[in-house]
Order: C-alpha cells, then sequence, then structure tokens
C-alpha cells in the first residue's frame, strides 16, 4: 500500500512553458532503507519495514533540496539490474525509460559487497550517481570499519555516511544530491566475454544506457528487455541478437550471468578489502539469538505459537472485543447514534429521507457504525500487531519455517509474505506478489487471497460471531478454510503450467520495531483503509436502502431463496448481506453479524454463513488491482470459478452437519 | 593417417581403440535412442571420429571385441556384457571427473577442457581416480550436467577418506566453508546466488539445515532450500 501520490507530477512538468521539475532517483539492493531516506526527503511516508521486497511500485514526492525542487521517486530493491522478479523489472526499467537529474544509490554500509555490484553495472550503464552508504550504525556494531575517502577515491563518487533512521547524514546527503558523477569504477572482463561483449554491441540501438550494459544484460540471460528491443529494432534484428547470445553462450561452461557476475564479484572484492576492515566482530546479542531461534526446527514452532497467541490476545480479545464493545454499546449506542436520531429527526422532516440516515438501512446506523464501530478497531491492532512483525524481521523466518508446507502447494516459504499480508488486507497483498519470481506462484497466490484469505476487518467480525457460538464452530471453520486452501492450491499448482521457483531469501536482521515507524505505518494504513472502505460500505447501504425502498429486497429475497434457503438453509433476509458481500466480504460479514445479534440465525447457519462468506468473492478493490496485476481474462476466470466454489462449499457443509445432527449449541 | 591410408593397412586393433568404442557405445545408450538397433549409429560415430576408415573396418573391431566378451552383437543390437559395462563405465567416469576438474578447479575453457580431458580417461589409475572423485566431492555431473557413474568412493560415501571438497548439505551447522564450485543443475539459480553475492571464493557460514538451510556470508544471512545447498561444494576452513 502506498499513501504517496501516484500520478506523475514530472508529466505535467513537461508541458511546454511550465518549470520542468528535477528528478530524483533512489536506488539500491532490497532493504538498505531507500523509503526512509525517501521520507526524510519528502516528508511523505512510503512503507517501511524490515524485509526484503516491502517496496513493490515507484512512489513519487516532491522536495525541496537545497532551494530546488526536486521529484523524488523511490524505487523497489534489487540485487542486480537484470531483473530476477517483477519488483526488480520495475526498477530496471525506470533507468531504461526515464531521464533523471540526479540518482541515488542507497548502500548498506554493513553489505558493501552487494551494493558496489549494483554500483558497477551504473557505472556499466553510463549513469551518473551518489552514493549514500547508509546503515552505519549496523556496520559498527558489526565491527566493520569503512574508510569512505578511499571508497569515494576508487568509485569517483560523491560518497557519505548515513544512519537514515536516526536522520544522520540527511544533511550531507541533500549537500551532494547536485552533484551525479559518472563512476570512475569500471571492470574490463575476461578477454572471451569481451569478445562476446564487442560482438553483440554494435548491433544495439542507441537509449539512455549505455550499448555496453544493454550487451551484457542480454548475454546474462534478461529474456525482459526483449520486449523493449522489439519496441525500438526491427523484428529480425532481435532475432539475430538472440542468435548471437545463444552462440556466446555455448562457449562457455557456466551460465553467462553467472560468469559476469563472478567477473564483477571479484573487482568489487578488490575495491571492499581496500576500504573496510573487519575488527573484532561481537558475538552473540539477544537479537541474533532471537534470529536464530525463531528459525529453528524445534524451538521456531512454539514461538510461532507465542506470536499467535500474543495477536490473537492484541486483535482477537483486545481489539475484536473490548475495543468493538466499547464502540459500539458506548461510542454508537449511546453517543452517536441516539444524537443522530435526534439530530436528523428534528432537521429532516420527511420520514423517508430520514431513514436513509438513521433507518434500518441508514447510513449512520448501519454503515458507519459498522465501519468506524467493528470493523475500524480490529484493523488498527491488526495494522500494529503486523507492523511489530514487519519492522522485527521475523517474517521472513517465518518463511522458513512454513517452506516445505507451501511446497505442497507450488510455492515457496517467501510466498507466506503476501498470505500474511493478506490478512492485513487482499488489495494490498496482491499487488506484493510481484515479489514471487514465478507467473505460476503469482498466479496461485492472487487466487488464494481472492479465495480464502480473510482479510483482518472480516476476521474481526467473524471472531466476534464464532465466539458466541460453540468452541467446535471455530474448529470447523478453520480446518475447513485451511482445506479448502490446501485443496485448491495443490490442484491449481498442478493444473497452472510453469515452475515454482526456488526458496532463496534473504533475512534481514531482527531488529526493535520503531514505536514512530509502527504509528506512522498504522496511520497510513487506516486512512487508506478509511478512503477504500468507507465509501463502498455508503454504496452498499444505499444499494440496500434502495431495494428496500422499492420492494425490491423482498423479491431479490424470493429469486436467491432456493440458492441462500434451499442450498445454504440460511434464512431469506440473509440474501442483504450477500448482496452487499459482492461489495465487499468484511461487509456482507458485518450483515451476518447483525442477523446473529437479532437472534435470527441458529448456531449452524452462524458456521455455515461464515465460511460462505470468507470464501465469497473478492472486494472490488481486490478484483481491481487482480485485473492490474494478471489481466482480465485471469480476474474473471478466477471469479467465475470463485463464486460457485464458495455456495458449494457452504452447500456441503450446511448437508453434512444437518445429517450429523450437529447443533453447536 | 589418412583414412585411405588406414583402409589400406589392415587394421591395429589397440585399446585406445576399443577404449574409444565402448565409450561411444555407452553415450549412444545414454542418449536412450532404441529405434531398430544402436549398431549402424555405433559405427557412424566411430567413422565420423576418424578412428576407423569405413563400417567395415568398424564391424572388425566390433568383432574383436566380441571375441574379448566386452560386447554382445544381436542382429542390429550391440549391447554391453558385464565386463565391457564396466569398462565403459569407468572410463566415462574419468572422462567427466576430469572435465569436472579442468573446468571448476582450473577453470578452463571448454576447447582446452575437451582435449585434455579425453587424454585423462586413458592414463588415470582407479586410485587416482577416485582421489579425484574425492577431491571434488563425489559430483553428480560433469560441466555439461551428464551424469558422473559412481566408483567405489561414492559407494563408500567417504567415510573413509575425508574429502577436501564437500557439497553444503555435508558440513555440520557452525562450521564455515570457502565455495569451490557451485554445480549447474540450474542456470537461473547459479544467476541468483550470484547476485547475491554466492560465488567460488565466497567464505559461508553454515547456520542452520533444517527446516531450510541458513548461510551466512559477511552480513548476508540467506535461506536456501535443502536442493540448492546440495550444489553448492564448500572446502571445510577453521
Amino acid at each position: 500500500m502506498q499513501c504517496c501520490k501516484k500520478e506523475d507530477p514530472a508529466k505535467g512538468a513537461k508541458r511546454p512553458g511550465a518549470k520542468r521539475l528535477k528528478k530524483l532517483l533512489l536506488i539500491g539492493n532490497p532493504n538498505v532503507g531507500k523509503s526512509v531516506i525517501f521520507g526524510h526527503l519528502t516528508g511523505q511516508y512510503a512503507t517501511v519495514s524490515n524485509y526484503p521486497g516491502t517496496t513493490v511500485e515507484v512512489s513519487q514526492g516532491n522536495a525541496l533540496i537545497k532551494g530546488e525542487q526536486y521529484v523524488v521517486v523511490d524505487s523497489p530493491g534489487v540485487n542486480s539490474l537484470l531483473p530476477m522478479s517483477e519488483d526488480e523489472q520495475v526498477t530496471r526499467d525506470i533507468l531504461l525509460n526515464d531521464d533523471f537529474d540526479s540518482v541515488v544509490q542507497v548502500a548498506d554500509t554493513k553489505n558493501l559487497r552487494r551494493s558496489l555490484l549494483i554500483s558497477l553495472q551504473l557505472s556499466e550503464m553510463g549513469i551518473p550517481f551518489v552514493m549514500a552508504l547508509n546503515m552505519a550504525d549496523e556496520a559498527e556494531q558489526a565491527g566493520i570499519d569503512t574508510d569512505i575517502p578511499a571508497l569515494a577515491r576508487l568509485t569517483g563518487l560523491e560518497t557519505i555516511s548515513a544512519t537514515a533512521t536516526r536522520r544522520k547524514g540527511m544533511n550531507k546527503l541533500r549537500e551532494i544530491v547536485s552533484n551525479p558523477r559518472n563512476s570512475t569504477l569500471t571492470i574490463k572482463y575476461s578477454d572471451r566475454l569481451e569478445a562476446a561483449i564487442a560482438n553483440i554491441e554494435p548491433l544495439l540501438p542507441d537509449s539512455r544506457i549505455s550499448r555496453r550494459s544493454m550487451a551484457l544484460m542480454l548475454l546474462g540471460g534478461d529474456t525482459s528487455l526483449r520486449g523493449w528491443l522489439h519496441g525500438t529494432m526491427e523484428d529480425n534484428a532481435v532475432d539475430e541478437l538472440a542468435i548471437l547470445v545463444k552462440e556466446s553462450q555455448s562457449g562457455f561452461n557456466e551460465p553467462l550471468g553467472y560468469v559476469i557476475n563472478k567477473e564483477r564479484l571479484s573487482v568489487v572484492d578488490g575495491v571492499v578489502k581496500y576500504c573496510q576492515t573487519q575488527l573484532e566482530r561481537p558475538t552473540g546479542g539477544v537479537r541474533s539469538w532471537l534470529g536464530a531461534v525463531s528459525m529453528h526446527p524445534v524451538w521456531g514452532i512454539p514461538i510461532l505459537l507465542v506470536v499467535l497467541y500474543l495477536m490473537y490476545q492484541f486483535v482477537g480479545v483486545l481489539g475484536a472485543g473490548t475495543m468493538v464493545d466499547f464502540m459500539e454499546k458506548t461510542v454508537f449506542g449511546k453517543l452517536i447514534n441516539p444524537y443522530a436520531v435526534k439530530f436528523f429527526e428534528s432537521v429532516l422532516p420527511v420520514e423517508f429521507l430520514r431513514e436513509l440516515f438513521i433507518g434500518q438501512y441508514g447510513i449512520v446506523t448501519m454503515a458507519l457504525t459498522y465501519a468506524v464501530a467493528i470493523v475500524l478497531p480490529i484493523t488498527a491492532t491488526f495494522f500494529i500487531a503486523f507492523g511489530i512483525l514487519e519492522d522485527s524481521g521475523y517474517l521472513p523466518r517465518l518463511a522458513i519455517m512454513v517452506n516445505k508446507l507451501f511446497r505442497l502447494i507450488g510455492l515457496n516459504g517467501k510466498a507466506v509474505l503476501p498470505m500474511v499480508l493478506g490478512l492485513g488486507c487482499c488489495t494490498m497483498a496482491t499487488l506484493t506478489s510481484r515479489i514471487l519470481e514465478t507467473k505460476k506462484e503469482r498466479v496461485i497466490v492472487t487466487l488464494l487471497l481472492a479465495l480464502g484469505i480473510p482479510c483482518s476487518a472480516q476476521l474481526g467480525v467473524i471472531m466476534g460471531m464464532l465466539s458466541a457460538i460453540s468452541p467446535v464452530a471455530t474448529v470447523i471453520w478453520s480446518g475447513v478454510l485451511v482445506g479448502v486452501i490446501f485443496a485448491v492450491g495443490y490442484l491449481s499448482s498442478k493444473i497452472i503450467k510453469g515452475d515454482a521457483s526456488d526458496f532463496m531469501m534473504e533475512l534481514p536482521p531482527i531488529r526493535l520495531p520503531k514505536l514512530k515507524n509502527i504509528l506512522m505505518k498504522t496511520l497510513g494504513r487506516i486512512e487508506w483503509y478509511i478512503k477504500e472502505a468507507v465509501p463502498l460500505f455508503i454504496l452498499g447501504t444505499l444499494v440496500l436502502f434502495t431495494a428496500d425502498k422499492m420492494r425490491l429486497l423482498g423479491m431479490m429475497e424470493k429469486a436467491a431463496s432456493p440458492l441462500v434457503v434451499g442450498l445454504l438453509g440460511l434464512p431469506e433476509k440473509a440474501t442483504a448481506a450477500f448482496l452487499i458481500g459482492f461489495l465487499r466480504r468484511d461487509y456482507g460479514a458485518a450483515g451476518f453479524f447483525a442477523l446473529q445479534k437479532q437472534g435470527l440465525m441458529t448456531p449452524v447457519q452462524v458456521l455455515v454463513s461464515v465460511v460462505t462468506i470468507t470464501l465469497f468473492v473478492p472486494c472490488i478493490a481486490q478484483f481491481f488491482v487482480t485485473i492490474k496485476e494478471r489481466g482480465l481474462k485471469t480476474a474473471v476466470g478466477m471469479l467465475a470459478f470463485i463464486f460457485p466454489f464458495a455456495i458449494l462449499v457452504g452447500a456441503a457443509l450446511h448437508f453434512s452437519l444437518d445429517l450429523m445432527h450437529v447443533t453447536l449449541q | 593417417m589418412t583414412p585411405e591410408e588406414k583402409k589400406a593397412a589392415a587394421i591395429k586393433i589397440t585399446q585406445e581403440i576399443v577404449d574409444e568404442f565402448l565409450e561411444s557405445l555407452w553415450l549412444i545408450d545414454e542418449r536412450g535412442k532404441k529405434e531398430k538397433g544402436n549398431k549402424s549409429a555405433l559405427c557412424a560415430v566411430v567413422v565420423d571420429e576418424g578412428l576407423v576408415a569405413d563400417a567395415s573396418q568398424a564391424e572388425v573391431v566390433l568383432m574383436d571385441m566380441l571375441k574379448a566378451g566386452h560386447i554382445e552383437v544381436s542382429g542390429e543390437d550391440v549391447s554391453f556384457r558385464p565386463g565391457g559395462r564396466e569398462a565403459a563405465k569407468a572410463l566415462i567416469r574419468r572422462k567427466r571427473l576430469a572435465e569436472k576438474l579442468l573446468a571448476e578447479v582450473f577453470e578452463l575453457g571448454p576447447s582446452e577442457i575437451k582435449a585434455s580431458a579425453c587424454r585423462f580417461e586413458h592414463i588415470l589409475s582407479p586410485e587416482v581416480t577416485d582421489s579425484v572423485c574425492s577431491f571434488l566431492g563425489h559430483p553428480p555431473t560433469c560441466p555439461h550436467g551428464k551424469p558422473i557413474p559412481q566408483g567405489n568412493c561414492c559407494k563408500k560415501l567417504s567415510h573413509n577418506v575425508k574429502p577436501l571438497v564437500v557439497p553444503l548439505d555435508d558440513l555440520d551447522p557452525g562450521s564455515k566453508g570457502r565455495i569451490v564450485f557451485i554445480s549447474p543443475k540450474d542456470h537461473g539459480r547459479m544467476d541468483r546466488l550470484s547476485t547475491l553475492g554466492i560465488v567460488p571464493g565466497t567464505e559461508i557460514t553454515l547456520h542452520q539445515k533444517k527446516p531450510a538451510f541458513v548461510i551466512r556470508s559477511g552480513e548476508t544471512e540467506l535461506a536456501l532450500d535443502p536442493e540448492i545447498a546440495r550444489e553448492i561444494y564448500v572446502r571445510q576452513i577453521g
């Protein structure tokens, strides 16, 4: 989720007559603090977390640096400018397609080796840049001493040291951004490789990046560049290039991408050796101990259980219990709703209009009560808990614990990131699926998110409903859900063509979450929730209100009766809940919650409704993001599967509970 | 000798020619093409490589090998007898181990490897072969990805001979190693490892092996599938 401006301010600036804004790009390895620096420069918050791949989209913001207006662009982290996943491709394509007045490479001081691998590639591309060596504090703690002037001499770049989380070095960075240079850090590859480059280079078109760097990308096996080449060259010239690349590869035993990186690393190693000294490395520490036990094959499991228990206490008990109760009964029940009733009764003389606000399907009494009293406390507590998890560095370690399990459904442990994020909001999570390497994995994760992962809002309402009936219901609900996710995941991993990718994931250090970042992140996410959900809640209420007033609701209930009453065994009134469930699943769940509270549903009906609505169609926003990420055909296909499937599972549950005479009292 | 001269002189069957025949037959079998018998394919290969002048000379060599008990010939089909299979297996093993050694340790190019490996296969003694195999950590495949037949040393699974180079999954958690080579089963995998700084020469510490491998190189901590760990060969240090 991004709360920054999405429009491209520079586009406007290109209009003739308008003053052109300078553009500045932040680039670097994943999880080195680009988004923190972006926040300091622009004063806008971009989501900051402690795992690689937090930023999957480009965010832009304005900054005033030394009296000049800049548009600052924050890019997804890359380990190589030869992209291996969609988020990495986003960054490479920016370099290919956009002009920048300045580029800042953000580097992790303690991982200088991997940072210089990027520097070398920027240098090859012929892009002038400056260098910010971030995380100086952590490098110091690890006993790494860096000779910055020496590094600056070797690279020929303006270089500063920074600890962005403590705002250290930000002024120095502002001083140097206007002075990007071409790096003097260059590499002459082995003769055979240079010969291959020389063969390809002359055939390539001119562009923003050097032909040499493009030749290296092609040799390295970059297929994503082909689309771009087709746009600038004749088709047969592109084919000719492909043949040349193939021929070059055949002269080597190892993949060329690997050969190129090996040779780059040997240059980089020399530089690192020259300007960094490893002093005594302090061993242990609570954080590294925590990091180790949280992914231990035995101790990792109790730790996971403790994490889940704490989350349940915080989100389930405090958020969904105490806070919802307080908001619903005291704030809305005793204060807002009575006041609103009085207010609208005195200002609106017409009964029809009054009902629009305070009736059974009223904007205040239904939409706002649901959104603010029931859903908001749950989402807020979930996002706080999730933010702590994100910033601690626990999530990638969780990925290790579930890797084997996820293998069964054609994914690897890395997919736990979008899936857990989906428990917050599936729309955001659908975007995050970009961090996965293969198309197959992205499709499976998108499908599972759309089908079976309840978002925090929905989860909270469901927990509220289930807590009122037998605990067996909760067991059945979670059993059905896990079963469905694994069954559908397993089958789709067999049906969808393609490969699962390797599990190869970087583990960030365990860090103490910063309260300020958690709050900023949670506020940003709540703001976004309110903007996205509340209008839909109001829209849904208006639909119900209109349908009710025009006596359509009754007709719809009749029409849907075979489905709702016959197959699912729910009361006719449940049709309304399904209707708004088409807009948002959590709103649909809230509708069932209300029915349950009015005593209109038996425990078995509660369980069936909860299972069906959990699996129900994704919310509108998620559907649109799915279209954007996976294409219209795939998105519609998923929808066409999910709707009947949800009803089918609900019906199966209804009939089997019936057959076994389960009452769940 | 030109082919014409060869044909003129009655063919002299040397050990080297027999070796090459055995090897060619092994390769044909390995490719797994079994249409109507492999004799013609075998003859084509040996003529192509200039070992014999024509198919009739090849036939002479085959008859000799039949008598020596290396092979069986039934109609158009040539197959190994146990002795011949063992000999061929040993030849292939020596050749591919030599290729591996030259590629990974001496980092030679393909043409140099091809020239030298062909000579190695005829001269390595069984003891030296097993030492090379142990040194390389009993590699499963040659640089071209073809399987290397196992020798006695591999079956003993290096309990007696402590190999210098072992796959990462043979290391105990907590120990350190320097990467000697990464065996290329999947090209993308090697590319990705290299962008994370994992290449031959890199020093790593193994943290844990279950539920996934976790290694540290410098300040980078990396989680890996066990299959990937098995392809990273290291020399233990410290």
